[in-house]
């Protein structure tokens, strides 16, 4: 069949594709991982109109046509993840041991840049907060507009940092504190999913007391649903940690009483503690929700 | 921009049954409103893909002038006469009038088109207007939001440095704000947010209860309680509305609006000034206003960074909504593009960007999806799978485990929303995947695949992870159209088209005259000849002047009159030819 694509896009998303995950999401759009938020957005772009499927809209594509949809989804989710600056140095920092040498020097100067910027941004806060009167007040204006910039910059850690002296500068205006109060409750909802997505990940290949710290980083953050108590509690008793699967189980039903998957899990710690009468409970309590819950049956069953 | 039949590029989404029966689309069907209230479909948009029992429809009821009835399965259907319709039946009617339009402009079949919709729109307010380019006999190729449509006209053939830009797009039923970023061809966009039930028939509502509240409390009527009277509130309503844009003060003037008892007939007069319409109406441009912060947020874009700001949709003329926008951003909105025309440019753009010349990919537009997708976990939550803002077309999988021993089925709740119980968020359907394979319980491993599309149309398969097997999947709830519905009105509307075909006759005597011109401008250049060497203009203007009157009998579809003209332009073409052939053979 002809495929009806030019020849070096087709050997492109062949290369991509026989690469798998372990291509890293920088390589994947062609660029360092010293690149900035703009450098990153351009090659997403550039990248998209090469292989965003409506480029090659209605032409034949044969087995090309799954890999190119494929490709395009995974550099938009890798464009997702750059773009924010807490999400990008979770990802360089988990990632760091499969990056090229030149690409883990790069990560590991952007990760000392922003302790240097952090740094920085202290010691102008110092200086800051021993000017007086009007002048406290102009400064606080200016860092509100630098921390606005910021945020769009996908900077959120710095835009806290400079709101956070901009209120103290000048406690009174409202809008500062607001878009405090905003940023952080978005920056806790990013750490929030990507601990979760991590500890999913870790579970997944095996690395319980791993996955374990991070569901309880995301519970901690509160994500939402019930997915991390239920993680951290599965980890647990993988670990053979009944006490703290116990624990991850309570806590999870604090928030949501209804999820039977959780009681499922208590009951599972307390039965590895031979607590059998809570066991009991706990057990008794699913069966009443759902009568045919199959595994909690089983486990009620030797009781 | 092609005009319609009327020779307006703009045709209202307006249908009406007359009392003969006859349907009515467009200018025409507004303009008799007035008299066939209860029979002329306004705002169908507001009804496409919402369920019967849903707020939103319950809610747009009580101010429509036409009847409203639940389907069997919790479906929308509109009484006209006596027969019922669905809101895509109706959408399909406009479609094919505009479709009709556009094959008597270009002389050839129309099969494709490119729709467009409020980016706030949701899966089943999507799909219904897919199912109405079928019923229309239209293959809709591409679904795309308004304002990313009225970002593409406003980029198209313009050269320009990377930029970021936002839409502000209030229409008549729907609110939607957007914020692009535009890169060498690449519209990507950032971030949309929008209500789907603001819209400038809001605005209208307010003058309408400021005009009937008064009327109700001195004579003990209610205006709105009697469809010929709420249609004529609403014509004076917008027109006060409309005039207030550019004047301080509206007079509305409706004679005869009702009869008292033994009081004889009713007038209401009332003088409407532009501040008392802004006050009345500040808590409408006040909820955009929120909207729009909301988007700037999720998009981490501030208004000073933007380099333009559009206004699209008829009421972003309203000088009270451009001022709200101008101090939010600081900026006056750009005036480079047409409210009106931009989002019908933008469409066309796109149809060209994705059917157009091979390897000439320079534009790309990357649209996103408005709403998070998540299925409905234990205890009532909603659990995220796609969140919104997405870039589309996007996938995700979810892994289901068997709960039970030879578990035969599951079921899956998809919604659209942002709250986090599921029963708050948009149901787009239950999912059942049935016939699992008979196994101990976590002895089943389904990996479920959720797909949305470019469109923003969501798609849910299902293969056993074990055997590698697909797995069927039934939608076991859903309000929308069914496969054999959809076909049988795709069957209904081709049959109207086809009796709305000219007579047989018509259509002979046109094209015998259009032979006849095409002949006339082939001979023309020997008889210019002719009337050049002696015989003197006047056969020429002879010929002009019958021609001319054959066009326009053609295009006025002059019955009787064609047939004539077919006569007398062959009499006149044999005469003309023997004429210059003597003339010839005289000369040589």
């Amino acid at each position: 069949m002809v495929i009806d694509l030019p020849l070096d896009i087709q050997d492109e998303l062949r290369a991509f594709d026989a690469r798998g995950d372990r291509i890293s999401h920088y390589e994947l759009l062609g660029i360092g991982a010293d690149a900035d938020g703009g450098a990153i957005r351009r090659a997403y772009l550039e990248r998209s109109k090469r292989f965003h499927p409506d480029s090659w809209y209605r032409k034949e594509l044969g087995d090309l046509g799954a890999v190119l949809s494929r490709t395009f989804q995974r550099m938009a989710a890798a464009y997702q993840i750059l773009s924010d600056d807490e999400t990008r140095a979770e990802y360089d920092r988990d990632h760091a041991a499969a990056f090229s040498e030149g690409d883990r020097t790069a990560a590991g100067l952007r990760a000392q840049a922003r302790k240097e910027e952090e740094r920085r941004q202290h010691e102008r806060r110092e200086r800051l907060l021993r000017s007086k009167g009007f002048a406290r007040v102009g400064a606080a204006r200016k860092l509100y507009e630098e921390a606005l910039e910021h945020v769009a910059n996908g900077q959120r850690a710095v835009a806290i940092q400079v709101l956070r002296t901009a209120r103290e500068l000048d406690p009174g205006r409202k809008e500062i504190a607001a878009k405090l109060t905003e940023v952080e409750r978005e920056s806790v909802k990013a750490r929030a999913a990507s601990a979760l997505h991590l500890g999913k990940e870790r579970e997944a290949s095996g690395n319980f007391s791993q996955a374990l710290a991070s569901y309880a980083a995301a519970i901690q953050l509160e994500a939402p649903g019930s997915d991390a108590p239920a993680g951290a509690a599965r980890c647990a008793l993988a670990l053979g940690d009944f006490a703290g699967a116990g624990g991850w189980a309570a806590r999870g039903l604090e928030r949501f009483p209804g999820e039977n998957r959780l009681r499922v899990l208590a009951a599972r710690a307390f039965i590895g503690l031979k607590q059998t009468a809570k066991a009991r409970t706990e057990l008794l309590l699913v069966l009443q929700n759902e009568p045919h819950h199959a595994e909690a049956k089983a486990l009620f069953k030797p009781l | 921009m092609i005009p319609n039949r009327s020779g307006y590029r703009l045709t209202p989404s307006v249908v009406a049954v007359a009392k003969n029966g006859k349907r009515l689309v467009g200018a025409l069907a507004r303009r008799q409103a007035v008299t066939n209230a209860e029979r002329t479909v306004v705002a169908v948009k507001r009804l496409m893909g919402r369920a019967f029992s849903s707020r939103a429809l319950q809610d747009t009821l009580p101010r429509l002038p036409y009847t409203v009835i639940a389907g069997d399965r919790d479906d929308a259907r509109i009484q006209l006469g006596d027969q019922s319709f669905s809101p895509p039946e109706i959408s399909a009617m406009v479609l094919t009038e505009l479709r009709l339009d556009a094959e008597a402009h270009l002389g050839e079949k129309i099969s494709k088109a490119v729709v467009t919709v409020p980016a706030y729109f949701n899966d089943a307010q999507r799909t219904a207007t897919k199912d109405a380019g079928r019923i229309a006999g239209l293959d809709i190729i591409r679904i795309i939001n308004e304002p990313t449509a009225a970002s593409l006209a406003y980029g198209f053939g313009r050269d320009f440095p990377e930029r970021k830009i936002a839409v502000f797009d209030l229409g008549g039923g729907t609110f939607d704000f957007t914020v692009l970023h535009l890169f060498k061809g690449a519209f990507e966009v950032i971030a949309t947010g929008g209500d789907t039930l603001l819209g400038g028939e809001d605005f209208d509502a307010r003058i309408v209860d400021w005009l009937a509240g008064p009327f109700l409390e001195r004579h003990g009527i209610d205006l709105r309680k009697d469809k010929m009277s709420l249609q004529r509130l609403r014509d004076a309503a917008e027109k006060a509305k409309c005039d207030l844009s550019s004047s301080t003060t509206s007079e509305v003037n409706l004679p005869f609006i009702a009869s008292a008892q033994g009081a004889g007939p009713l007038h209401l007069q009332a003088s409407l000034t532009r501040a008392q319409l802004e006050g009345m109406t500040q808590d409408l441009v006040d909820r955009t206003l929120k909207v729009c912060e909301q988007v700037l947020g999720e998009a981490k874009v501030h208004p000073g960074q933007l380099a333009d700001v559009l206004l699209v949709g008829g009421q972003t003329r309203m000088p009270s909504v451009q001022k709200a926008v101008k101090s939010v951003f600081a900026r006056d909105p750009t005036k480079s593009i047409n409210p009106d025309e931009a989002v019908a440019l933008g469409a066309a753009i796109q149809g060209e960007m994705l059917l157009g010349d091979d390897g000439k990919n320079e534009m790309l537009l990357l649209d996103v999806t408005p709403h998070s997708l998540g299925i409905a976990i234990a205890g009532g939550f909603f659990q995220r799978i796609i969140p919104k803002n997405t870039v589309v077309p996007t996938s995700a999988h979810h892994l289901f485990t068997t709960v039970k021993d030879n578990q035969p089925s599951a079921k899956i709740i998809v919604g659209q929303g942002e709250n986090e119980l599921a029963a708050q968020n948009e149901l787009l359907g239950e999912f059942m995947m049935e016939g699992l394979r008979a196994a101990p319980r976590g002895g089943v491993d389904i990996d479920v695949v959720f797909d949305i599309s470019a469109d923003g149309i969501v798609s849910v398969s299902a293969i056993d992870v074990q055997t590698g097997l697909r797995q069927s999947i039934t939608v076991t709830s859903s309000a929308g159209l069914t496969e054999e519905e959809i076909k049988a009105a795709a069957a209904a509307n081709e049959d109207w088209m086809l009796g709305q075909k000219e007579d047989p006759k018509f259509e002979g005597n046109k094209a015998a005259v259009e032979k006849l011109i095409k002949e006339f401008e082939e001979f023309w250049p020997r008889l210019a000849e002719a009337a050049a060497k002696g015989m003197g203009p006047q056969i020429l203007q002879g010929a002009q002047a019958a021609l001319s009157v054959a066009r326009l009998q053609i295009e006025q579809r002059d019955h009787e009159g064609l047939s004539g003209s077919a006569e007398r332009l062959e009499r006149m073409l044999e005469a003309l030819r023997a004429t210059v052939a003597r003339g010839r053979g005289k000369g040589s």
